[in-house]
């Protein structure tokens, strides 16, 4: 019969011209292009493919798809590796090295498969019941040393991905008979048409299925189709594409395959919106309980008819046939046809119920009814199987066994919608209920096992959405002649044997015994089983063995299929890996970095950045080759002769017109309608619960005419929460909001010599100190260029901002940091520059501020009490948990022994010792050069009222002494920044 | 995903391409009110189940804030408005 193992001599849609050589557990096998994993694993004689999850039960190949609960294989091709896949969704290809996922030392010979005997210990929920003693966490590593599916491996990816967006008028999921049918019949209808098909070849079970369309092979037909559809201008086809997910607003989610002969190298990731879904992804068969169902060599009567005429490959030697419905008459004349011995049909129907009887008999084959298996046996494969009926018992020899139980519907998407399946008793399936609006259900999915009806079906969904669109195009109706699948099949309990033998979910282990357990202890609704037991839960998803579950629960309790429902249907259909939908998110790519201007000038005098959102200098390499060495130089220069320091990031608002003062005021806490032209006032800006939201300096150049200054961090922020108050509040304000943070350089200059720096810059106006004035602006020339010049400080030192636009910023910072003569002007970065600023106890937003903190609490209460008029915040701060005593207030800190950190915990008054409760915390903290003490600021419960007192800060794992003290440690009269 | 079409720019939006503004209608009131008016402007949201009036913004597109009646149910998006203007459904809907 068999030539080689077990390909069948003729016959598949295999390529036997080319042979493809692959390894299974390291043994060297071939195949042939076309073959999928488990065809070839078959074709090879491999029995056992892989463990059971909690039994170790040696397991084969059960489907030849996702559906299938058994075949689960780790595999690495030319391109990749995937630890837990199902043979039957892998294209083989040349050189691929497959590994079964459980089994020690392999997967024939495992020592884990002793667990069977202590089996009784495992039962469902046997962690909450069986391990308790004495603990759990005695078993618990074992346990899951014992678990889980495939390791992952740190390879090189070398499969590309990409993403793509679209937009159809139809989208149609499944390139069977069904979609195949309703794409045929919308062509000429104007309708751009997307059909997804997750097999590599459009057709479906006409692959597979022995039919006659327009007098031709269904695959014949499928073929020409296939042809027709892709001259069609308007029709998109993707085989090897599955649409993973159903999403509100018709919005998919398809991941698409392209594979060669070495394995996939490339996915996309399609995101695609339909105005109309048409769903025919047709329908999976089930399976049937029996004692030993499980064992290698038996499998659902499907794979084999399509592991015969797909594939060419003969699932067994001698091959019987258990099933409650028609179709297993099929795969009998598949296999007689295919040269392959029938040792029985066995049907649990009488002779009546049985259309395809008649044709059985003409072949020969026996035909057993009102029969059931009571037993199976064969360790590594089956080898006989024992039937009863009402007068005999028989035992049949046979090394493969097909059963059938009926079909379920692959309703999983409409799921996704939220689309709760109906059970429709007169075919024994769950099908799609109340789908959303403009989806279409067509053929197998809404159990239709009738071809012809199907081509209607798919001839009325066509001419429905073509309605849409005046009709255009002509429905297509292929005639058929074939044998029919019969009328579904109710799902049926066994009524002899023992029920812990009998698997139902065979990926998880979950037996009759385990429902009937669960079902006593009261966990009859579908969900609460699930859980319990497992059911449905492995990467399989239950899709052979949900409705088997249900139907048993449903016959324990005395309910109805529809009364127990099915579970919640969630996305993805099948996994997606993570790789996809990062896309190329990663690495480099996962943000953009986000550069100054002037990035060049830095990398020169070797600056160290750290990312904040820009790319910004920490510190310099040049200045000193550790880091608190030169961010002491850093200080030092500033504090000596002068720093300069990039602030570009700092961000930038212009607002104007007539109300760009009052607009500006209702932001800020502070009075900007007294604000003059040429003059800078520093205020914050509050959410409308009195939180501090921002900080910055508000500036002048015009009476209509301001710009705005927010922190780096909240510069998009702040121009979005401006733009908002003004369409939605304030329409009528004649103002304009104009974000330019990118558009300007800024660069600092700080110290005692800052002024004689900026004057090298040759500016065309007057900077004296009487002339230009701390907390003032002016417009001009520095450098040749025009710039705006800003006499502001975050340091305590005289400090000009000078601000050029971006494009002449590089050249402006080298010549300033060239500048000849005494000067030596130092680069300073973002350390030094906040350890200045943490002297001089300026505030960080963000750090000494948290979601909490309001202006009354960082010593702003005198300038909120003096506003007249309302501004965002003001009415909160009138509320208790403002007014409260009990506010944690910003103050100093000197350490008086130790060093302050960041987070360290202000003790309660009376307490020396940790654990205790704790009244505050450090929010900013370093040593201070030029104090010559660790300072810091903090949020300290009434800290405004204690100035002078002693507290306990736990600082480096112990409680150290500081003294509260206002928080401007250095020049506290301002005499330096007025210089 | 939502889809909203954008009534100053024109484009139907995706979710992701929109800022969601929370309930529409919130009037802000006056600092003289009490300080239970205040708190319920600031915290007080009627978070239905159903017919929604909600602001959104097209910030990936043309910036603008505008006005959406959305069922939270479904996402079915019954009128999209701009400020200026009125809603029939709105209107239908109070």
């Amino acid at each position: 019969m068999t030539t080689h193992g077990y390909r069948l001599p003729s016959g598949g849609r295999i390529d036997r011209t080319r042979t493809i050589a692959f390894e299974f557990n390291g043994r060297r096998l071939s195949g042939h292009p076309g073959d999928t994993l488990a065809s070839a694993l078959m074709a090879n004689g491999v029995d056992i493919i892989g463990r059971s999850f909690k039994y170790r039960r040696p397991r084969g190949l059960y489907g030849a798809g996702v559906e299938d609960p058994n075949s689960m294989v780790a595999v690495r091709d030319a391109y990749g590796y995937e630890p837990a896949l199902r043979a039957g969704q892998v294209r083989l290809g040349d050189g691929m090295q497959a590994w079964s996922v459980r089994g020690w030392p392999s997967a024939v010979f495992d020592v884990g498969g002793g667990v069977q005997l202590v089996s009784g210990l495992l039962n469902a929920g046997f962690y909450y019941k069986t391990f308790k003693w004495p603990s759990w966490s005695w078993f618990e590593p074992w346990i899951r040393r014992a678990t889980g599916f495939g390791c992952p491996q740190a390879v090189d990816e070398n499969r590309k991905v990409h993403h793509r967006h679209a937009t159809y008028d139809v989208l149609i999921v499944g390139g069977g008979p069904a979609g195949l049918a309703t794409a045929r019949s919308l062509i000429g209808s104007g309708l751009r048409v997307f059909l997804a098909e997750d097999q590599p070849q459009l057709g479906g079970s006409l692959n597979w299925e022995a039919a006659l369309i327009d007098g031709q092979s269904g695959s014949a037909w499928a073929a020409s189709m296939a042809r027709t559809l892709a001259e069609d201008s308007h029709t998109t086809i993707l085989t090897s594409t599955t649409v993973t997910g159903a999403y509100e607003n018709d919005h998919f989610v398809l991941v698409q395959s392209f594979w060669d002969d070495r394995g996939v190298h490339t996915e996309c990731l399609w995101k695609l919106r339909a105005h109309h879904v048409v769903l025919a992804t047709g329908m999976i068969e089930r399976p049937l309980l029996f004692p030993d169902n499980d064992r290698p060599g038996i499998m659902l009567s499907g794979t084999v008819r399509r592991m015969i005429n797909e594939f060419g490959v003969a699932p067994a030697r001698r091959m019987a046939i258990y099933t409650n419905n028609d179709s297993g008459y099929l795969t009998a004349l598949a296999a007689y046809r295919a040269g392959m011995a029938i040792a029985a049909v066995v049907d649990t129907r009488s002779a009546e119920a049985a259309m395809h009887a008649t044709l059985s008999k003409e072949m020969g084959i026996p035909c057993l009814f009102d029969a059931q298996i009571q037993a199976t046996a064969g360790y590594r494969r089956l080898a006989t199987i024992t039937v009863r009926q009402v007068s005999a018992v028989t035992k049949i020899a046979c090394d493969g066994l097909a059963v059938s139980g009926g079909f379920s519907p692959c309703v999983h998407l409409a799921g996704h919608r939220g689309s709760k399946p109906v059970y429709d008793p007169t075919c024994g399936a769950f099908v799609p209920g109340d789908v959303p609006e403009r989806w279409h259900v067509v053929g197998g999915v809404k159990a239709t096992l009738d071809l012809s009806a199907t081509f209607a079906d798919a001839g009325a969904v066509a001419h429905t959405i073509r309605a849409g669109r005046g009709g255009l195009g002509s429905a297509h109706s292929p005639r058929v002649d074939v044998l029919s699948l019969g009328t579904g099949a109710i799902p049926t309990q066994p009524s002899v044997g023992s029920s812990s033998r009998m698997w139902v979910d065979f990926q998880n282990d979950v037996k009759a015994s385990d429902i009937e357990l669960a079902a006593r202890e009261g966990y009859v609704a579908i969900e609460h089983l699930k859980r319990y037991t497992t059911l449905g839960m492995g990467t399989d998803q239950g899709r052979t063995s949900n409705v088997v579950g249900l139907s048993l629960l449903a016959a324990l309790t005395n309910r109805t299929l529809s009364e127990v429902g099915t579970t919640t249907f969630r996305p993805p259909y099948t996994a997606i890996r993570l790789g996809t939908i990062a896309n190329a998110r990663r690495g480099d790519l996962f943000k953009p970095r986000r550069l100054f201007p002037t990035h060049g000038v830095h990398e020169n005098r070797s600056a160290v950045f750290e990312d904040f959102g820009w790319e910004r200098p920490d510190w310099y390499r040049s200045n000193a080759n550790e880091r608190e060495a030169a961010v002491a130089l850093e200080m030092a220069a500033v504090r000596n002769h002068v720093g300069v320091f990039d602030a570009s990031s700092l961000g930038k608002i212009e607002v104007t017109g007539p109300d760009a003062a009052k607009f500006l005021s209702r932001f800020y806490v502070s009075n900007l309608m007294t604000l003059k032209p040429e003059r800078v006032r520093y205020s914050v800006m509050l959410k409308e619960d009195g939180v501090i939201f921002d900080d910055g300096v508000v500036s002048c150049l015009s009476d209509n005419h301001f710009l705005a200054s927010p922190t780096s961090g909240n510069a998009e922020a702040v121009a979005a929460w401006f733009e908002r108050w003004r369409q939605t509040e304030w329409p009528t304000m004649q103002v304009a909001i104009s974000p330019v943070t990118a558009n300007w350089t800024s660069i600092a200059l700080a110290g005692p010599l800052a002024r004689a720096l900026l004057a090298r810059l040759q500016p065309d106006f007057d900077i004296s100190n009487d002339a230009f004035p701390h907390m003032q602006i002016r417009e001009g020339t520095v450098g040749g260029v025009s710039a705006r010049v800003a006499r502001i400080s975050f340091t305590g030192e005289l400090q000009f901002e000078v601000s050029v636009q971006a494009r002449y910023a590089s050249s402006l910072l080298s010549t300033v940091l060239t500048a000849e003569g005494d000067l030596e002007p130092r680069p300073v970065g973002l350390e030094a520059w906040l350890r200045l600023r943490l002297e001089k106890g300026y505030l960080h937003v963000g750090s000494d501020t948290n979601g909490r903190t309001t202006p009354l609490d960082i010593g702003m209460g005198g300038i909120v009490a003096k506003r007249q008029d309302d501004f965002i915040g003001k009415r909160s701060l009138k509320l208790a948990f403002a007014t409260s005593s009990e506010r944690e207030q910003l103050v100093g800190l000197r350490a008086l022994d130790g060093s302050l950190e960041v987070g360290g915990r202000i003790l309660s008054r009376g307490h020396t010792q940790v654990p205790c409760p704790t009244e505050g915390y450090v929010t900013s903290a370093c040593f201070s050069p030029s104090v010559g003490e660790s300072i810091g600021l903090a949020l300290i419960q009434r800290g405004h009222t204690r100035d002078g007192e002693v507290v306990k800060v736990f600082c480096g794992g112990t409680p150290i002494s500081c003294r509260i003290s206002n928080p401007i440690f250095y020049d506290p009269t301002n005499q330096r920044l007025q210089a | 995903m939502i889809l909203i079409r954008c009534p100053y720019c024109g484009e139907l939006r995706t979710e992701d391409e929109l800022t969601y503004g929370g309930e529409a209608n919130i009037a802000r009131p006056a600092e003289t009110v009490s300080d239970e008016a205040w708190t319920d402007y600031l915290f007080m949201r009627t978070n239905p189940k159903g017919i929604h009036q909600e602001q959104w913004c097209c910030s990936a597109g043309c910036g603008q804030w505008f006005k959406v009646v959305r069922d939270t149910v479904s996402h079915r998006i019954l009128d999209v408005w701009k400020f200026e203007e009125v809603s029939q459904a709105a209107e239908e809907v109070a």
